[in-house]
């Protein structure tokens, strides 16, 4: 089972810039569902590619297993946000899933399919992915991450644009993804009642603020009173 | 059936068939990646390095060749970058390229038949012609059928293709290279000006609901090589100059099919 522990990471964009990051401790267990939460800027984005081994952190250290992530990067898949995407692409559903093992191993129709059935848009292979729903896309980008080797997915701001049906069905498949053994951290600017769903949140503002339960993060952060208002959006 | 007994046109006719379908299928890579501001700066860098090496003694599709790539890396960096004054920065560079290369031609004191190398001379093609367009033709199989998924990954996703291991930077170098190398090729059919109409206007109608890269290149090879016949039948009929009808056969038959959709 496969387990990720970033420890003390700090990182700044260039030499001259003050850190995005300082001293940033998780750490993502097996079949555990983790949200991140945080205002904007408050380095999620930055943070996710770093445990992705897209960036190196300036200070502090990511493991994998006890391993360096650099020799483990293909552990980690990444689900980008929407706006990094070319959505006008001529490629159809299954095309997109088939990019998620580009550089591993070849994989069979049935994997696809079997792929597209854990998040239930089967029906939808052959469909080009610019006439999909909001929702539709964001599950077939999914889908993409998880045929892939890894066994610790990141998603970045994967219910930004889905409207609230839309944002509890993704949940439920992501939680159904946990509980098969899947470690899964989730980058949010929901800070409403919908963190009940994860088993853990991580509150970063530059530096983690809180991390533990829903209940535990949420309490910790009522008691700070920057954080009021700045964060509640759900 | 004096136009049967001769062969002059044979030459003029196979670069019109390659011509006709290698630019729209890049233009499709090129569009779907939105590269096509990029391609319009490359075209216009050609000038230049024509010249240059016209007056060293070089052959000028290796001068316009080097220097299109230098327009392609100034266009790489300047992507890179995420300026958001970036398409007006191009166009100053696109505009500086051409206005360098028609300042040339008098410096450097060389003859060159400058309207022929903008808007083409199909029908003076010679095999040094024909045999740039095959080059260009086999450079771009060989990109696409050795880096298809790739290409593909890095059209839909370049940060997601750069993660999970795709070499982003190195497949855009090759891409503008082949680009250059495909708007030097073109040069004696439609020139390095009206080359855009044909890299453009094929791939907008052969993108229309294709579901995949691989058929969106098929259909708009079909279309630009029908543009282009039909465009090389006409200039010779009509007694015109083929570039300009082929470019004006573009900008028909896109009025045409969208009025129709």
């Amino acid at each position: 089972m496969t387990c990720l522990i970033a420890k003390d990471l700090t990182y700044s964009y260039s030499r001259q810039s003050k850190p995005v990051l300082e001293e940033v401790s998780v750490a993502l267990r097996p079949g555990t569902l983790t949200a991140l939460v945080g205002p904007n800027g408050a380095g999620k984005s930055t943070l996710l590619n770093l445990l992705q081994g897209q960036n190196k952190p300036d200070k502090g250290e990511i493991t994998i297993d006890g391993n360096a992530l650099f020799n483990n990067r293909p552990q980690v898949a990444l689900m980008p946000q929407r706006g990094k995407l070319n959505w006008s692409f001529p490629i159809t559903v299954e095309g997109l899933v088939s990019l998620g093992r580009v550089n591993h191993s070849k994989l069979s129709c049935c994997e696809i399919e079997a792929t597209l059935q854990r998040v239930g848009i089967s029906h939808l292979a052959k469909r080009r992915l610019d006439s999909l729903s909001g929702g539709q896309q964001q599950r077939a980008l999914l889908a993409k991450t998880l045929i892939s080797p890894a066994k610790i997915l990141l998603l970045d701001e994967p219910c930004s644009a889905l409207d609230p049906p839309a944002r509890e069905e993704f949940l439920l498949i992501i939680r159904q993804l946990a509980d098969a053994g899947l470690s899964l951290f989730v980058s949010s600017h929901d800070w409403g009642s919908s963190l009940n769903a994860y088993d853990k949140v991580v509150a970063l503002d530059k530096t983690v603020l809180a991390n533990g339960s829903p209940q535990e993060v949420q309490q910790k952060l009522d008691s700070i009173d920057c954080m009021r208002g700045n964060y509640c959006c759900g | 059936m004096s136009l049967i007994n001769t062969i002059w046109w044979i030459i003029p006719l196979i670069i019109t068939i390659f011509t006709g379908s290698l630019c729209p299928a890049m233009g499709t890579v090129l569009i779907t990646h939105k590269r096509l501001l990029q391609v319009n700066l490359i075209s216009h860098c050609v000038l230049p390095g024509l010249a240059l090496a016209m007056a060293l003694g070089v052959d000028p599709s290796i001068g316009g060749v080097i220097s299109g790539l230098m327009g392609a890396l100034a266009a790489e960096s300047l992507a890179n970058k995420k300026n958001e004054n970036y398409a007006a920065v191009m166009n100053t560079i696109l505009a500086g390229s051409l206005g360098l290369g028609v300042l040339l031609i008098p410096l450097l004191g060389i003859r060159i038949d400058l309207e022929a190398v903008l808007f083409g001379d199909l029908l003076t093609a010679n095999a040094g012609d024909l045999l740039r367009t095959l080059i260009a033709f086999c450079t771009f199989i060989c990109l696409i059928f050795f880096n298809y998924n790739k290409i593909v990954h890095i059209g839909l996703d370049p940060e997601g293709a750069a993660a999970s291991g795709v070499k982003v930077s190195y497949l855009n170098l090759a891409l503008g290279f082949t680009t250059a190398l495909v708007i030097v090729s073109s040069m004696s059919a439609v020139g390095v000006i009206l080359v855009i109409a044909l890299l453009s206007t094929p791939t907008l109608l052969g993108l229309q609901k294709a579901s995949s890269l691989r058929i969106a290149m098929v259909r708009s090879s079909i279309v630009g090589l029908a543009i282009s016949v039909l465009g090389f039948v006409f200039s010779i009929i009509f007694n015109l100059s083929p570039g300009p009808l082929i470019s004006v056969i573009c900008v028909t038959s896109l009025i045409f099919l969208l009025n129709k959709k």
